[in-house]
């Protein structure tokens, strides 16, 4: 159990949250070109990394909006939380 | 009509913790993200949105609660009299506001039963359901949190000191009322 910053309704409970996978996935411009191989990368193979991942967060019971977030999963320490469409922060 | 009928049992009193079912009330969800929906709202009700988080605003008959950047919930202070399931609010923006392709407006009435809690052990009650810090909330007047009550989504209203209103869904209200009951004997 962790506390979340969300960025529209201030520090909130993590079982207010629903995770939302890995973020900053960009769809492919042209899907029909895509080898079936290439496609199943993009839907979906996701890196789940030991460190600092950038992960997509839904405040399903507060204000059900999306937002971003920067998490080290190893032990749970949140970098930084920004809305959906920001920049995500370089350091 | 829902809201015409009973949604939970009679009203309880324990330790001085008083809970009622309001009803009926009136209660409206709009959403609108363009630049003129607040100030439209604004002229037709006589109420500014709260653009703060967690903020709301009042006025005679209303009173607006801020859900989220782009959604708020607007119900009246009074019972509603009238037998009917046409709200002069509603019909007002719906003139107003939808057809006009401001925003969306949706009758909630139905939708959500409002519970009335006083005394000053409500926030006793909360703490033993809710992960929610209402250490700032209890002491502001005219704070709103939507948080989990008992696994329950609910919206929460400060109304007054130590008076809250409580809005919780219609299907889910009679369990969070009788665990409500059950905690408050506990306390």
């Amino acid at each position: 159990m962790f506390i979340i910053n969300c960025p529209f309704c201030g520090k909130r409970e993590q079982s207010e949250f629903k995770a939302g996978g890995e973020a900053h996935i960009v769809r492919p411009k042209q899907p029909t070109e895509l080898s079936d191989d290439q496609w199943a990368e993009y839907l979906f193979m996701r890196k789940n990394i030991k460190g600092i991942q950038f992960e997509r967060w839904n405040h399903a019971h507060g204000c059900r909006k999306w937002f971003n977030m920067v998490r080290d999963t190893s032990n749970d320490e949140i970098k930084a939380v920004y809305k959906m469409g920001e920049k995500p922060p370089t350091k | 009509m829902l809201n015409y009928n009973q949604a939970l049992p009679e009203d309880t009193l324990i330790q001085d913790l008083q809970m009622k079912e309001v009803r009926p009330i009136m209660k409206l969800i709009i959403r609108g993200k363009k630049r003129n929906f607040i100030s439209a709202i604004g002229k037709s009700l006589n109420i500014l949105l709260p653009t703060e988080a967690n903020t709301s605003a009042q006025s005679d008959k209303l009173a607006a609660l801020w859900l989220s950047p782009d959604e708020w919930m607007i119900y009246s202070n009074e019972p509603v009299d009238e037998n009917t399931n046409n709200y002069e609010t509603e019909e007002l923006l719906n003139n107003n506001i939808s057809k006009l392709n401001l925003g969306a407006i949706t009758d909630v009435t139905d939708q959500f039963v409002m519970i009335n809690l006083k005394g000053n052990k409500i926030y006793e009650l909360f703490q033993s359901g809710s992960p929610f810090n209402f250490n700032d909330f209890q002491n502001k007047k005219g704070t709103v949190v939507q948080t989990i009550l008992n696994k329950i989504d609910v919206i929460m209203h400060n109304r007054d000191k130590n008076t809250v209103n409580l809005f919780v869904r219609r299907s889910f209200s009679q369990h969070l009322f009788s665990w409500m009951n059950d905690a408050a004997s506990r306390l």
